[in-house]
């Protein structure tokens, strides 16, 4: 009960957030060199009528602050306004590509969160010994190598040279595979893993590393605390004090920083989403941002906003609910 | 003569640094008798914790327990012996990891630590912990456990015991989560628990309501305890018999009044001289010079020989063990002091060690500073 106050409070409070997400972005927009009409254009010479018309039709004739009410009230609506250069609305557009990217963030963090979590803790408990070593190396290694070369990397041995992955698209896990019987499906599903595969761990290999460093650093610290000598001392068994007593309390920083990295992610999307060939929201930015599609990089852009806003919001519900000195922001 | 509780025989911890050998516990010795509050008393430093911990054989790398003899209620919690080789193993009748976790820690030997505030793990509540303990370590299951912590909560007076355990530790006061770290040790059921400083972190007041609890509670279970401490007018107040701790060794060990009264170690003495105490009225308190020296390398002879104000040249050479310097009511008091008769290394007619230092450095400096021009 105290949990659902604290979201809905924490929703309330991002509020104003958006607002400046929207606000910062739309100044932006209108900022940058261009005007919308002349590219429409293309360049051909047209009558000074015609140009008011198309002025007029898409509110540009109006002054900036009403413009940007006028955005934001198509925006609380669900409009996010008129791709000029597809000739579609943005909202369509960005829909259509939105899953793959989610599918992409998603999955590459579940890798992440998987395989950072058992080994940094294996690093923590075999600290100083070679498989501690062989983890430092592996998370400097995916700290401080682009995302983007990683996925090349992968493509060239598991696509070009062993021809055992695909290399580029998604298939994506909600279409209705043609084979509609359990087989059908399971091959389906076999069919979305294997395209998955290479560039979840592209984009996930940078959020492997920090966690696992700090999983080990944490359950370090942890290992070493007061609370764990205490467990010990009354005859927990080890596998218990590992698992319960040290695990627990050294999971906060780690979710914090999960939360915090979903703009890296999402940074990293845009560029894995081009290396890969996926049709996503990142690469639909690319496409906009070559185009001067200005709608369509505003629309983009602040549905990424929203997506990072939202995801601090449930780093912040989630170390609520892991620890309890967190309060609330109700109580006296 | 019935076989004490606990005999100590030895003790040898040491922990093996980069920077060399830390011999943190070098040989101690001592006894508890079952329902007795015995003392280990020294400066920071000097060994007490890891002596406890030897105890319960919880002992970090690079920490290790190298020699001596544990034994618990007749078991060997820790012995060593000579192999077929010449080297030395531990013996077979010295109790597994499995049991020392199963059958002595929790359930026979139990511990209270020092620091309330970091005892506690701070993400589950204070019953579930307790309760965790009591399961553990006794024949209850369930809610019967519940029950039992709940109980316990209200033996070391936390007042609503039932709602109070729900509670996370960071809701606690200091005193209230030492009222817990009781609890807990308590509800196992041990027959022997080691307080590490329980009161150290705590202000006076409450050190005060904390040791009349342990006072009440250990004359209704009749609880053993080892209580480390550095603060003597704690061990006034509740040890029956006290070792006096100084860099990994036992200096001076005695039943409480004789160690107050017949004071027999100038460390001791020392230690009594340095805080008010209410039966005695001085002008001002004499500090302990200097500091305590590293344990990785101790002083050679008697350790405590560099700020000794008694020491004499015999001091730094020989290395006095404790030796039985008088007999209170059939228990010993043993001192590590030369100058007591017991040890006859010719202490009188030694030399004082002021002197001779300065003899050689001045000798030293002036020799060195002619070869220099």
């Amino acid at each position: 009960m105290r949990l659902l106050r604290y979201t809905i409070y924490r929703l309330v409070q991002s509020i104003p957030v958006l607002i400046g997400i929207t606000l910062i972005t739309f100044i932006l927009a209108n900022l940058a060199p261009g005007d919308p009409v002349q590219l429409m254009l293309h360049g051909q010479e047209v009558d000074e009528d015609l140009v008011r018309t198309v002025e007029e039709r898409y509110g540009l004739d109006q002054p900036l602050h009403e413009r940007y009410l006028n955005y934001m009230a198509g925006l609380v609506q669900g409009d996010f306004g008129h791709s000029i250069h597809r000739d579609r609305p943005v909202r369509d557009l960005m829909l259509d590509r939105i899953g793959p990217t989610l599918l992409l963030v998603l999955s590459a963090y579940v890798f992440a969160i998987v395989t950072s979590i058992p080994l940094g803790i294996l690093a923590a408990k075999r600290r100083n010994e070679p498989a501690d070593h062989i983890s430092r190396i592996v998370a400097l290694f995916g700290v401080s190598t682009p995302s983007f070369w990683i996925g090349i990397m992968l493509i060239v041995i598991f696509s070009v040279t062993l021809g055992v992955l695909p290399s580029s698209g998604l298939v994506y896990p909600w279409r209705t595979p043609a084979d509609t019987s359990f087989f059908g499906y399971l091959a389906h599903f076999y069919d979305v893993l294997r395209h998955l595969l290479l560039p979840m761990i592209a984009l996930g290999t940078l959020q492997m590393a920090t966690l696992m460093r700090v999983e080990r650093t944490q359950m370090i610290n942890s290992l070493q605390g007061e609370y764990v000598k205490l467990a010990r001392a009354y005859g927990v068994p080890e596998r218990r004090v590992l698992r319960k007593h040290a695990f627990k309390p050294a999971q906060l920083p780690i979710i914090t920083i999960i939360g915090l990295n979903l703009s890296t992610a999402l940074g990293g999307a845009v560029l894995i989403e081009y290396v890969f060939n996926i049709n996503g929201m990142g690469r639909l930015l690319i496409e906009a941002i070559q185009e001067l599609d200005y709608q369509l990089i505003m629309g983009i852009t602040i549905v990424i906003g929203f997506i990072f806003v939202i995801g601090v919001i449930i780093t912040d519900i989630s170390y609520a609910y892991i620890d309890p000195r967190v309060t609330y922001g109700e109580e006296e | 003569m019935t076989e004490p509780l606990l005999r100590v025989e030895n003790l040898k911890t040491q922990f093996f640094t980069e920077t060399g050998t830390v011999r943190a516990v070098d040989g101690i010795s001592f006894e508890v008798n079952e329902g007795e509050i015995v003392g280990l008393v020294g400066e920071s430093g000097a060994g007490k914790s890891v002596a406890s911990m030897s105890l319960m054989r919880l002992i970090d790398s690079p920490g290790e327990i190298v020699g001596g003899e544990i034994t618990y209620n007749g078991e060997t919690i820790f012995g060593l012996e000579e192999g077929p080789d010449g080297e030395l193993r531990e013996r077979e009748d010295m109790l597994s990891p499995e049991r020392m976790r199963r059958e002595i820690r929790g359930n026979e030997i139990a511990v209270i630590f020092q620091d309330p505030m970091e005892s506690l793990n701070p993400v589950f509540t204070v019953g579930g912990q307790l309760r965790e303990f009591i399961e553990l370590n006794r024949d209850l299951e369930g809610a019967a456990a519940k029950e039992e912590a709940i109980e316990m909560l209200r033996e070391v007076g936390i007042p609503d015991p039932e709602e109070r355990y729900e509670e996370y530790p960071h809701q606690f006061s200091g005193g209230m989560r030492q009222r817990v770290l009781i609890a807990m040790a308590l509800a196992c059921e041990p027959n022997l628990i080691i307080a590490d400083e329980p009161t150290t972190a705590l202000d006076v007041t409450v050190e005060g309501q904390i040791l009349d609890l342990v006072d009440d509670l250990q004359e209704k279970y009749g609880t053993s305890f080892i209580w480390v401490t550095h603060d003597l007018g704690v061990v006034a107040e509740i040890c029956d018999r006290v070792n006096v701790m100084y860099l990994g060794e036992i200096v001076e060990q005695a039943p409480v009044d004789e160690l107050f009264y017949e004071t027999s170690h100038p460390y001791t003495n020392a230690l009594l001289n340095s805080m008010p105490r209410p039966d005695r009225t001085v002008d001002e308190l004499e500090p302990i010079e200097g500091m305590m020296p590293e344990a990785i390398n101790p002083p050679s002879g008697c350790r405590f020989h560099p700020r000794c104000p008694d020491a004499k040249e015999v001091c730094t050479r020989v290395h006095p063990d404790p030796k039985v310097v008088d007999t209170v009511d059939g228990d010993p008091h043993r001192s590590a002091c030369l100058k007591r008769d017991a040890f006859d290394v010719g202490y009188d007619e030694s030399p004082p060690i002021d002197a001779e230092p300065d003899v050689v450095a001045a000798a030293g400096s002036g020799a060195g500073g002619e070869d220099d021009e």
